[in-house]
Parts: C-alpha cells; sequence; structure tokens
C-alpha cells in the first residue's frame, strides 16, 4: 500500500496557479527525491501534505487518511522538517525537544529515552543544554531535523534538511536519512542534485507546479540522456528549461 | 488538555526568560508605586486638616478620605487599571505574531494539538503573565495593612479590596483576550499590540458615549462598557451581571481566536 498518495493536487492563490494537477504515490518504506527549481511548488505541495495549508483541488493521503478530512491522524504519524526549522530561539534545545515530544503525545519515562534516541541520531547531544539563538545554522538544522525524528513516525516530510550545512554534516545527514529507508517513508525536497543521487532511487521533478518527471533515478538516465552515465543534473536542466 | 497545559507552560518559560514581562513588571511596579506616594500624602494631608478643623468644615466629597480603603485603595486601583491597558497589549502581542513571524506556526500547526488546545494553552500562558503583574500590585494593601492604623478595626476594609482587586483581575483577563485574538490575525507585533489598545481604549471608556445617547441605548452602551463594570466592583459591589460580562468577553475572543486558526486550513 502506498503511504502517501496524491491525485490531482492543485493549489491556487488567487490567479496564480501554484502547483497543477499533481499526481504520485511513494511506497511504504521509499526515499522520494523532491526536486524543482525555486518557486515551483515544492513547499506548497509539502505544507498540503501536512495539513498546514488546504488544497484547491485534488486529495492527499497519508497511510490511508485524508489530510483534510482527518488531519489528527496525518498528524499523528508525521515528522515534518519545514523550510524554515520552527525554533524557539529563547528555549535550549532539551527544552525545545521536551516541548515537541509532549506535543506528540510522549509523556514520563519514555521523554528522556526518546530526546536521547534523536539527538544521538542527529548529533546534537553536545548542544541539548545550549540556548537555541546561540547555535550555528548547521545546529538549529540538526535540531529542526531531531524534532522531525521525535516519535518515530512512519512518514517523514524534510524541506530541504541539509541547508546550510557544511559538507561533513551533509554527508552525516545524508546518511542518516538513507538509515531511515525501509522503516520510514520520507519525501525530500533539496536543490543538490548529488544529495539525492546518493539518498533515493525515486525522484520527482517539478516545474512551474507540474510534474515534469516521475521516476527512478536509473530509468530517468536512460531515457534522457545518451549514456547512462548523464547526470542527474543535465536531466534537471533539461527538463525545466522549458 | 494535557496539550493546553504543555502549551502554556511553553509560552510562560517564554515570558520569563525574555525582558518583556521583566520590562513590565517594571513598569506596573514603577507607575503605581509614584501613585501609591502620590494619594499617600495627600491622604495624610486630608487627615491632618480634618484633625485641626474636624470632617465637617471640610468638603462633603472628601469623605472618603475618612478611611484607607476609600481613600487610597480604591484610587490606587483605577491607576492600575489605566497601567494595565497600556502594559496589556504589550503581554498579548507576541501570542501568535511571534509564532507567525518565526516561522512556529507551522511546528504547532501541524502537531497533533487541535486548534482549540492551541488557543486555550496560549490563552492560560498570558493569563499567567499579566497575573503575575498584577499580582505584585497586591504589596500595597498589604503594606497599609501592616503599618496603617485605623480607630475602628482592622486599617482595611479586606472585602472591598479584593473585590476591587478581583475586578482588576477580570480586566486583565478580558485585556489578554482581546489581544490575543489580534495577535492571531497579524505576523507583526507591533501592529497587534497598537490594534489591541486601540481597541481597549475606545471600549473601556465607551460609557462617556453613554451620556449622550438615549435610552434604551444609553443602558446598553453602559452596560457594555469596561469602565461602568469595573466602577462597581472597585467600590467593592459584586454584581453577577459584571462576572456574566467578563466571562462572555473572555469567552468570544478565546472562540474568535480558534477561528483564526482553523481558518489557516481553510485560507
Amino acid at each position: 500500500m502506498a503511504m502517501i498518495e496524491v491525485k490531482n493536487l492543485t493549489k491556487r492563490y488567487r490567479d496564480r496557479i501554484a502547483i497543477d494537477g499533481l499526481n504520485f504515490s511513494v511506497g511504504e518504506g521509499e526515499i522520494l527525491g523532491f526536486l524543482g527549481p525555486n518557486g515551483a511548488g515544492k513547499t506548497t505541495t509539502m505544507r498540503i501534505l501536512t495539513g498546514f495549508l488546504p488544497a484547491s483541488e485534488g486529495t492527499a493521503q497519508i497511510a490511508g487518511f485524508d489530510v483534510f478530512e482527518h488531519p489528527m491522524e496525518v498528524k499523528r504519524r508525521l515528522g515534518y522538517l519545514p523550510e524554515t526549522p520552527p525554533l524557539y530561539l529563547e528555549m535550549t534545545v532539551r527544552s525545545y525537544l521536551e516541548f515537541v515530544a509532549r506535543l506528540k503525545g510522549i509523556r514520563g519515562k519514555g521523554l528522556d529515552t526518546e530526546i536521547a534516541r534523536v539527538s544521538e541520531l542527529t548529533g546534537v547531544k553536545l548542544v541539548l543544554d545550549r540556548v537555541i539563538q546561540n547555535l550555528s545554522k548547521g545546529y538549529r538544522q540538526r535540531v529542526g531535523v531531531a524534532q522531525a525524528l521525535l516519535n518515530n513516525p512512519p512518514v517523514l516530510i524534510l524541506d530541504e534538511p541539509t541547508e546550510g550545512l557544511d559538507p561533513t554534516q551533509r554527508a552525516e545527514v545524508r546518511s542518516l536519512i538513507r538509515g531511515l529507508a525501509g522503516k520510514h517513508t520520507v519525501i525530500l525536497s533539496t536543490h543538490l542534485l548529488t544529495e539525492v543521487t546518493m539518498t533515493c532511487e525515486k525522484v520527482l521533478i517539478i516545474n512551474q507546479g507540474k510534474i515534469v518527471a516521475f521516476d527512478e533515478i536509473k530509468n530517468l538516465a536512460t531515457a534522457y540522456g545518451q549514456t547512462e552515465q548523464v547526470s542527474l543534473e543535465e536531466i534537471f536542466i533539461k527538463l525545466t528549461a522549458a | 488538555m494535557r496539550n493546553a497545559l504543555t502549551i502554556a507552560r511553553k509560552e510562560l518559560s517564554i515570558y520569563f526568560t525574555t525582558p518583556w514581562a521583566y520590562v513590565v513588571f517594571t513598569l506596573m511596579l514603577g507607575i503605581s508605586s509614584f501613585f501609591f506616594v502620590a494619594y499617600l500624602e495627600n491622604f495624610k494631608q486630608v487627615q491632618m486638616m480634618a484633625r485641626a478643623m474636624s470632617w465637617a468644615r471640610l468638603p462633603p466629597d472628601w469623605g472618603m478620605y475618612k478611611n484607607l480603603t476609600d481613600g487610597l485603595v480604591v484610587p490606587l486601583w483605577n491607576v492600575v487599571m489605566i497601567v494595565t491597558l497600556f502594559v496589556a497589549p504589550f503581554l498579548s502581542m507576541r501570542l501568535f505574531a511571534e509564532e507567525k513571524r518565526h516561522k512556529t506556526f507551522e511546528l504547532l500547526m501541524t502537531s497533533p494539538v487541535r486548534p482549540m488546545e492551541i488557543v486555550v494553552g496560549k490563552y492560560l500562558g498570558g493569563l499567567g503573565a499579566i497575573t503575575a503583574t498584577l499580582g505584585l500590585t497586591i504589596v500595597f494593601p498589604a503594606v497599609l495593612s501592616i503599618f496603617g492604623r485605623s480607630e475602628s478595626g482592622s486599617a482595611l476594609e479586606w472585602s472591598t479590596v479584593l473585590l476591587g482587586y478581583g475586578g482588576l483581575l477580570l480586566w486583565g483577563a478580558a485585556c489578554m483576550a482581546v489581544g490575543m485574538f489580534l495577535s492571531s490575525l497579524t505576523e507583526s507585533q507591533m501592529i497587534a499590540a497598537f490594534l489591541t489598545f486601540a481597541v481597549l481604549l475606545p471600549w473601556m471608556l465607551l460609557k462617556g458615549l453613554a451620556q449622550s445617547a438615549e435610552e434604551p441605548l444609553r443602558s446598553i452602551v453602559n452596560y457594555l462598557s469596561f469602565d461602568s463594570q469595573l466602577q462597581n466592583m472597585a467600590k467593592g459591589v459584586l454584581d453577577l451581571k459584571s462576572l456574566v460580562f467578563f466571562a462572555s468577553v473572555i469567552l468570544l475572543c478565546v472562540l474568535l481566536t480558534q477561528r483564526a486558526v482553523e481558518a489557516q486550513r481553510w485560507a
């Protein structure tokens, strides 16, 4: 069964069409790379999937629940890292993670274990007692990822999780995301195409609100390139040039 | 409901880790202390004149200076009420506007929490902040009751003092409710604070408008005015109508905020 099922999803802001009739599905345990130039509608799509924005037309289902009809069921199964990590700058990392964990329904003994688990995974263990305001951009981003992983949700929606990280940190987050495959269904948007080739098997490329490609990377390479060695970057430029 | 308490706790901890709450506390205590001392001086002078000349020869409306409660605490509560009008918008403005500006609203809205729980949690947090601010002013009647002397019994008539204080708390709670609703409509804290003030000030002074109106409009406007509701309580008259009035204002604002938050899902 598909964990994420999107049918004819359309979002209009007055006259402007942000996304136009998207259809795609992501199977359980898959990692989908979500690509597109700036303003193509990636963030809008992710916001609709998380129930933060309503769709103008079409439906989106997460784990079989419609995001608009059953928002609570969907939110319970979802970890979301928005474009800007949603951090309370005045709080320490620990109290922030405690707050989010409580909102996700983790209480009592499980709280400390869960915070220890996600901070270990994202490498924020050493900064747990520091105030978020004083952290570097890379650490803030990782706290954002840690927050999404709390309560081990089956579906993860990550809007540019490696933004602002240095190459080493990027490699760490990449391997973290690769490690999620199989257990979690992940949608991951990014600008960095190498990121996608290294973490995802499948990509979805949108341009001006429309899907221009939705396939496995190796199929794209044979379909659009003359050789097997054609890079995703060349395919991306070709597809979004129109 | 546990989610609401989690949010309320977070709100309170942010209030007390940022300078805002302390600035508000300082303003509240500074301004009310100034008036407390001025009123106390005034009270002492009238008492001395009365001793020299007897009450009968003083203007009749000076009768309120016969005891500390009417001569000092009631006017002081009026000052605290005005200060609350000015400081409450600064406490309420951040409730939703800040979350929207810092994009943390997205976190709240995508967490498994109902919009009503978010609103109630935020309101309880704001209520905690305004109660703490007003709580500081209880020091003035406390000082009076320790050092004050009266010819008959205790220096203060505590039932009047506390009823006036209860009125202040209700007023603070209503200010926070109005402020929270307006904060949920904008991303800008300054606009939220300004709008709150712009709504509360005329609403409080609605009584002035009532004078020029005819019945039955006059009674309605009078009833809707914060000032007329509060004056009764400040004088120590407990009226069920006032309680209903404040409860309705607060409930209405909480419901409106819930609609504003819920509207996000439909925008």
